[in-house]
């Protein structure tokens, strides 16, 4: 089995010039954990998710490299959170887009696609070989739907 | 000279040229930051010793252990101690005495980071006050620029003060036996009295238009300080080792205790502390913590210019420079001193201190003749301390200390470039170097 067969062919999509209010409602409307973002031509940008939300809401300071590691001594209200949400929301989401999440070919072998799914802990994009077209994603829940269909086919 | 083999130097090129050669690629490299400046340094002394101008024995005897431990050492002590979290305690706590105003934030950090930079190091200061600073500015809603600005001059003026506050101190402590006290009498007074000049144009300039709304102020009085204090047990043992230490500093020399064996003994005695309560398998991952806070980048670029200035040395090329630098001086100690003093915080500016001040040591001991003796050249030390310390705040790239700050200001979205900054601080580090030389003519030469 390759990659192509455990993905959904038809997955919801951003575009990078989505605001990140747009981007959060949809996503939070949704409970999508990570969105895949596309421009004009459905070529693969990157991927937008709760993470990039939760960036937005946390002090700079922590998250930066070499930042802050022990913030017990902060006490925030959730008005604090909205207000630096507040200051970014009109921005574009490929601000904070992810590309640590390499995809995978249509013809990836099943077992190197799951190790990719599990080592990211996010849905994969199935992109074509030689463009950035998105094929596709897979999510756990593709994965993990056919594996217990086929065991319910082998009971049967 | 000392125990070469210049007989078998390699294509039979005269040592002289050969490591002086070496020795301004060398240079060359480090500053245009194209490869790492540690594989820099290890390859020169490699070299040296592939050339024949060093024995792999006498290279190790250009190594000042004294230097390595005394820098090892204090770098696991406070790996150790900052995951207590009583430094973040100490920065949150002098912002909310001055009641989150931001002129008395911006002097209370200052304070704050020159003090941490005479106790442990400035480098560590840097990454231990930056996020705290940008986290209280970012709060404010103010321009962190000012704060980070007045903090790298802070850790650079306050590393003067002490033996262990800077790497050229802790080379020039070592490699001349000048001890702890001898520094910390000679030097602190004049760092402290920089540190309150340096912020009156930091407030004409800055500090009189830093304003912030109430309720922003309100929100900084909110930190509660005591809850950065994640580990109350190893804050007191980490606070039992330091007072061990600094009094090690203090009064270890009586008892022929060098910093190098009195830091290793608080790094050890906190690690024995640190991992006892626990068992076999999460001592070994506390260890390799505590070890891997140390900034092994740092030193084995210490172990290649030990080893790379002690070829050059054992060649003679220094001690020749030494007299022509005393032949342009005329071998007056006064204008030696305070020719010394200018050069090294010009030189100190544009390139790593520590480089510099690992051959200027070398080179002026070569002068001891000349002057009637070691204990002649002791003012020269101190303007050789005051010069390559103080001159890092000169520009950007003065100390590392420096670039840390920058990349955290880099993160922050605020960056500091690097014409800016020169054309504000190079004219602040001569006020410094004329203050200093001031002091060292006044109290040793007049």
């Amino acid at each position: 089995m390759k990659a192509s067969d455990v993905m959904d062919p038809n997955p919801t999509t951003l575009k990078s010039t989505d605001t990140i209010e747009c981007a959060a409602k949809y996503i939070m409307e949704k409970r999508y954990r990570n969105v895949p973002v596309v421009d004009e031509n459905f070529c693969y940008l990157g991927m937008f998710g709760v993470n990039c939300l939760l960036k937005q809401v946390i002090p700079k300071s922590v998250l930066m490299h070499q930042g802050l590691h022990n913030v017990s001594f902060i006490h925030e209200s959730i008005e604090d959170l909205y207000q630096r949400f507040d200051e970014v929301k009109h921005h574009p989401i490929s601000m904070c887009m992810n590309n640590e999440i390499p995809p995978v070919r249509p013809g990836t072998p099943l077992t190197e696609t799951l190790l990719q799914l599990y080592e990211m802990r996010s849905s994969i994009p199935v992109v074509e070989k030689d463009t950035c077209q998105l094929l596709g994603m897979i999510s756990y829940w593709d994965v993990g739907e056919k594996i217990l269909a086929s065991g319910e086919r082998q009971d049967a | 000279m000392h125990n070469t083999h210049q007989a078998d130097i390699i294509f039979g090129l005269s040592p002289v040229w050969f490591s002086g050669s070496l020795f301004v690629l060398t240079y060359v490299l480090i500053v245009t930051e194209h490869l790492n400046r540690a594989v820099i340094a290890m390859m020169a002394a490699v070299l040296m010793i592939v050339s024949g101008v060093l024995t792999q024995e006498s290279a190790m005897q250009g190594v000042d252990i004294n230097t390595i431990g005394l820098l090892t050492g204090m770098m696991i002590i406070v790996g150790i101690t900052r995951e207590s979290g009583v430094f973040q305690y100490l920065a949150i706590r002098s912002a909310k005495v001055v009641k989150a105003d931001p002129w008395g934030i911006l002097v209370m950090l200052v304070i704050v980071t020159a003090f941490l930079s005479a106790l442990l190091d400035n480098v560590t200061t840097v990454l231990l006050i930056a996020p705290i600073t940008l986290l209280i500015t970012d709060t404010l809603k103010l321009n962190a620029y000012p704060y980070l600005f007045a903090e790298i001059f802070a850790s650079n003026i306050g590393g003067t003060a002490t033996l262990i506050g800077d790497p050229p101190n802790i080379m020039i402590g070592s490699a001349t036996g000048l001890t702890y006290n001898e520094f910390l009498f000679n030097l602190a007074p004049i760092a402290i009295f920089i540190l309150l000049v340096t912020l009156i144009p930091l407030y004409l300039i800055w500090g009189r238009h830093l304003k912030a709304e109430p309720e922003l102020i309100n929100k900084v009085m909110m930190y509660r300080e005591i809850d950065a204090i994640k580990d109350w047990v190893l804050l007191k043992k980490s606070l039992f080792v330091l007072t061990l230490v600094m009094l090690g500093f203090i009064l270890g020399h009586d008892y022929g205790l060098q910093p190098a064996t009195i830091a290793m003994f608080g790094a050890a005695l906190l690690l024995v502390l640190h991992c006892l309560p626990h068992g076999q398998e999460k001592q070994t991952q506390m260890v390799s913590k505590a070890l891997g806070e140390v900034e092994w980048i740092t030193i084995f670029f210490f172990i290649g210019l030990f080893i790379l200035v002690y070829g050059v040395e054992s060649t003679g090329l220094l001690e020749m420079l030494a007299h022509k630098v005393l032949e342009l001086t005329g071998g007056d100690k006064t204008v030696t001193a305070i020719s010394i003093m200018f050069v090294s915080a010009m030189a100190s500016s544009i390139v790593d201190n520590i480089p510099f001040v690992a051959t200027m040591i070398p080179l002026i001991k070569s002068m001891a003749a000349s002057f009637g003796g070691s204990e002649e050249l002791i003012p020269i030390w101190w303007s050789l301390a005051l010069g390559s310390c103080l001159g890092g705040n000169g520009s950007l790239v003065g100390a590392s200390a420096n670039l840390i700050v920058a990349g955290f200001a880099e993160r922050s979205g605020q960056p500091i470039r690097f014409l800016p900054f020169m054309l504000m601080a190079f004219p602040l580090m001569l006020l410094s170097v004329l203050i200093s030389s001031i002091y060292v003519y006044l109290r040793y030469f007049w």
